[in-house]
């Protein structure tokens, strides 16, 4: 069962300059900043109220970050659900037919986590995570 | 001075075809539409979900098109502030522009948007309970 929204992804260019509104002037507090290597992002968890906001800086240009970033500029990227169970949540996508991503769950920053394909939600990206007992 | 945002307090969903987005969000992740509205003012045609405290808003024209396809984008993020007017000081004294406090659509709550500066996300706040709710005669 979807719990709550989890975090909305932001695609930036910069991450070190984005944080200046969203860490310093909003006053958010980082709880996790790293190089995801195989995905090719940086990326940044903000804590909001019991969401997050994550920024999404392409590493390298082949990914689908650094592809979107390039063809429509920083802005909103996806939104994520939170579950106690992602691979519940996938299968359940699976059974009603919705297109997916990710065929099993991977580790990403908010924990492990899977993408549902945009074209089975009218063009938004949405992601399913479970969060990790240690945290980020 | 920190502007304590509380919460994200909704998360917009831009659609051409408000409704079916709305329709197709509460089939495919078993979301409950808690209520519908019609925007004063412009016609929009609304329609809200919520998330423990984050709604989610669905907003599209009043009157839909025959479009092949409906398309829908993430299109704007509120925060919940407890002082609006803190907020607006706060955000211009880092240097960023943002718009006057007005009142919100929802009653007794002051709105404002930030205007530019937040890397492509269209950003508001919002403060509930701030001015006196008016009462209609009965």
């Amino acid at each position: 069962m979807l719990k709550k929204i989890h975090h909305i992804g932001v695609v930036v260019e910069n991450a070190d300059e984005a944080m200046k509104f969203y860490r310093d002037a909003l006053g958010l507090r980082v709880t996790a900043d790293r190089v995801i290597e195989d995905q090719g992002v940086r990326g940044v968890l903000l804590e909001i109220g019991g969401s997050e906001i994550e920024l999404l800086q392409p590493t390298r240009d082949d990914t689908g970050v650094a592809k979107f970033l390039q063809s429509r500029g920083e802005g909103m990227h996806h939104i994520c659900f939170e579950s106690d169970d992602v691979d519940v949540e996938l299968e359940g996508a699976r059974a009603k037919g919705i297109q997916l991503i990710d065929e099993k769950p991977r580790l990403g920053l908010a924990g492990m986590i899977c993408f549902l394909h945009p074209k089975a939600n009218h063009g938004v990206l949405v992601e399913f995570a479970t969060p990790l007992a240690e945290g980020h | 001075m920190a502007i304590e945002a509380q919460y994200i307090d909704h998360i917009v969903i831009s659609s051409n075809d408000s409704a079916a987005t709305a329709k197709l969000f509460a089939d495919n992740f078993d979301i409950e539409i808690k209520r519908t509205m019609t925007r004063p003012g412009t016609g929009a045609h609304m329609e809200f979900a919520k998330l423990q405290e984050v709604i989610l808003e669905f907003a599209g024209p009043g009157e839909v098109k025959p479009y092949d396809e409906v398309k829908a984008k993430l299109s704007g993020v509120v925060l919940a502030v407890p002082d609006i007017h803190a907020t607006v000081a706060s955000i211009r004294e880092a240097g960023f522009s943002i718009g006057d406090p007005h009142p919100a659509v929802q009653p007794g709550a002051l709105f404002t948007g930030m205007r530019g500066g937040t890397n492509g996300v269209p950003f508001g706040f919002i403060q509930y309970n701030a001015i006196p709710i008016e009462e209609k005669p009965a």
